[in-house]
């Protein structure tokens, strides 16, 4: 209604314009002369034009799409308004060229992007509808013949004009009208994947796959197409500002393909090396259907660790998500599974559930490991030091597993087993070394002279006395102290107070010796701290670098 | 064959309509589009929604059901766990990994496990019982919380509007 009214008017005007200039010259081109010399006028016949291209547009739009779905509608305003600022970001590069033939140039690029982004819309859409009849298909293929005839030519007006006329903002469109030939041999590719998909009755398992690698590889070369452009732009103008955005968009969807192309594999990988096939008679009690499709599941299942079937190549397109069981939510790369040992084994015969201890590696025999310092004497026999492994938690009814899982748990049991051995022997290793550094500080200590042994017991038994004189005071205190005494007492903070020391506090010459003691032993005590502290880093570090 | 997520809508749609869930009825807006559903949902009895009929749409992505559908209802809503235009904000909505809310669980997330049934039941059940812990519309929680009564208002006034009848 809007567009018939924008038509009416604009229809309305030139018919003024137009007859306004020939009642005035009454000459065809008198007239032709006063319109295009005359601003007004020729605003409305470009607002005419636009309106006509408009029109056409409607009407291709009619004939190859039929009625636009509102998300194709939607899809196609919000491209437009950003090609459009692009387009006017171009204008500020370009601006000695700008003309009416300049103009119209990029209007029709618009325009025919436009047509573009529909066909891909379209051709998506062929997917999701049950319904795709044989008028889809004629309108689907003329009008992608018909946008790669116009790429193709307007490629080589662009090369040729460059060629022969040096850069200019034929540039642009070349890289542009290159960059739609790519999408329109991308929408090609898909239409003709999905075309084959509708034929067959059986659902076309690499399809997803193909479509993968399709979509890596027009991404690769659109990246390389607009490194190349910018690389260019740079050189002979400046950077181009309005093809940001869409690079990196590009770059963003090529990343992200490839990061597909990663996670596909990987999880075709798994598939193929982690879990077995279902075999017949789990398909039957799992009521032969794929929890992702709804389908009916012959061959190609898969069982996941948590016994929960699914067809492979469902599983692999969910794996390419998230690494997890769809039914329970087991992860699956952290669940142990039982062929893990075996690594990339070739794929397990169907109907086989294959058990890890037969395919396990043998242990290294559990012999003494040799002793870290061959010269020492063997460590002492029990040194409690350490915590032992906790023990495995242990399922509460074992009648009620099944073989496959009393095997894999056998497996399970076995591993955890030999990662105890290994801990327990690494303890040991640890033991000879604090075995080592004990002997070490024994010979220093007893290298030390007699005096210095007599003097650190002589402090020991002093701190002691210290110690008990320390609690005494509380008892006498209330006897001996002064009242005006009791505040400063309680605020001094020296430690060991004797009972002297109230009376005294202004003057602690008497206890000199007393108070040098108490210095000495701390020494000590920090003395032996250190070497303790020592002595456990070095513990730590042996630790570590084993 | 058609597509595999077709291939599912296409059956979620004949298992819906041979044996629907009650107070549900759910199918696509246009047989020529299968990811695009609209859905009445009944609101379940003794609840302040009661008797109301709300549509919703529901619009599937190109990887469904890999990836959940969205939805939204088309009828004015006032609910802590509707934003205020009508979009659903319950955990079985989001894929694990994307939270909006910060709290849910992964246990009931996303997964092809679910359906479409088993979203339209939780959104039953959502609006019997909302989690006013979820920050999709504050001012809702807030009053479901806080003053019952005036939620309770609201919420008839919405079921009289869902039924073409005039405020109370
Ligand atoms: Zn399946
Ligand atoms: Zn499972």
């Amino acid at each position: 209604m809007k567009a018939l009214l924008a038509t009416v008017i604009s229809l309305g005007l030139t018919t003024v314009v137009i007859g306004n200039a020939y009642y005035q010259k009454k000459q065809f081109y008198p007239s032709i002369v006063y319109l295009t010399n005359s601003n007004p006028s020729m605003a409305v016949m470009y607002l005419q034009a636009f309106i006509l291209v408009l029109l056409v547009g409607k009407l291709l739009r009619k004939i190859f799409f039929g009625q636009l779905r509102p998300a194709e509608f939607e899809h196609l305003i919000e491209r437009s308004w950003y090609a459009i600022t692009e387009t006017c970001l171009a204008f500020t590069v370009f601006r000695d060229d700008f003309n009416p033939k300049f103009i119209a140039l990029f209007t029709l690029l618009l325009f025919l992007k436009a047509f573009h982004w529909l066909a891909e819309d379209r051709v998506d859409y062929m997917e999701r509808s049950p319904v795709i009849g044989l008028l889809f298909h004629v309108r689907i293929l003329t009008l992608l013949m018909l946008l790669a005839h116009a790429d193709s030519y307007f490629i080589h007006h662009a090369y040729q004009f460059t060629a022969s006329k040096g850069p200019s903002v034929q540039l642009v469109f070349g890289f542009e009208y290159s960059i739609l030939i790519i999408m329109i041999v991308n929408i090609l590719i898909k239409y003709v994947l999905h075309a084959i998909d509708s034929r067959w009755e059986a659902p076309w398992e690499s399809k997803a796959a193909v479509l993968l690698y399709t979509e890596l590889a027009i991404n690769f070369l659109k990246v390389l197409l607009y490194i190349g452009f910018v690389a260019v732009m740079v050189r002979i103008y400046t950077l181009p500002l309005f093809a940001f955005r869409p690079m990196y968009e590009t770059m963003r969807s090529f990343k992200k393909a490839y990061n597909d192309v990663v996670l596909s594999r990987r999880a075709i990988r798994n598939m193929n090396t982690l879990y077995p096939d279902a075999t017949p008679a789990e398909l039957a009690a799992a009521d032969n259907e794929c929890i992702i499709c709804r389908e009916e599941m012959h061959t190609g299942a898969k069982k996941l660790p948590c016994n929960h079937i699914f067809h492979a190549a469902c599983l692999r397109l969910w794996f390419q998500r998230q690494q997890t069981c769809p039914t329970c939510r087991l992860n699956v790369l952290r669940a142990p599974a039982p062929e893990a040992a075996a690594g990339p084994a070739p794929a397990p015969a169907p109907g086989l559930a294959p058990h890890a201890p037969h395919a396990a590696p043998a242990p290294p025999p559990p012999g003494p490991p040799p002793p870290p310092f061959p010269n020492m004497p063997p460590p002492p026999p029990m040194m409690a030091w350490g915590m032992p492994p906790p023990p495995p938690p242990r399922p509460a009814n074992l009648a009620s597993l099944t073989t496959a899982e009393l095997q894999r748990m056998e497996g399970n049991e076995r591993r955890n087993i030999e990662a105890r051995l290994q801990l327990l022997r690494e303890i040991q290793s640890m033991l000879d070394a604090s075995v080592l550094l004990m002997q070490q500080y024994s010979t220093v200590v007893a290298n030390l002279p007699q005096n210095n042994a007599t003097v650190s017991t002589q402090t020991e038994t002093r701190i002691e006395e210290l110690n008990t004189a320390s609690t005494v005071p509380t008892a006498p205190s209330p006897v001996k102290t002064e009242p005006d005494v009791v505040p400063t007492t309680s605020s001094y903070k020296q430690p060991a107070p004797t009972p002297s020391t109230s009376k005294t506090i202004d003057d602690p010459s008497p206890m000199q010796p007393d108070t040098t003691t108490p210095v000495d032993t701390n020494r000590d005590k920090t003395d032996v701290d250190a070497a303790d502290e020592l002595r456990r880093r070095r513990l730590q570090k042996f630790a570590m670098d084993k | 064959m058609a597509g595999s997520a077709l291939r599912r809508l296409m059956a979620e749609y004949k298992q819906l309509t041979i044996n629907p869930p009650e107070g549900i009825i759910a199918g696509p807006i246009n047989e020529e589009n299968f990811f695009e559903w609209e859905a009445l949902i009944t609101g379940p009895e003794g609840t302040c929604f009661e008797g109301g009929i709300f549509p919703a749409k529901l619009v599937f992505p190109p990887d469904y059901p890999l990836s959940p559908p969205k939805m939204q209802f088309i009828c004015e809503m006032f609910h802590p766990n509707i934003y205020s235009d009508g979009r659903v904000c319950i955990s079985i909505l989001h894929a694990p990994g994307d939270d909006p809310m910060g709290y849910e669980s992964s246990a009931e997330r996303w997964s092809p496990v679910q359906s479409v049934e088993k979203i339209l039941l939780s959104v039953v059940s959502m609006l019997a019982e909302p989690n006013d812990e979820s920050g999709a519309n504050v001012d809702a929680a807030k009053m479901w919380r806080e003053d019952r009564d005036q939620f309770n208002k609201i919420a008839e006034r919405l079921v009289r509007k869902t039924l073409g009848l005039p405020p109370p």
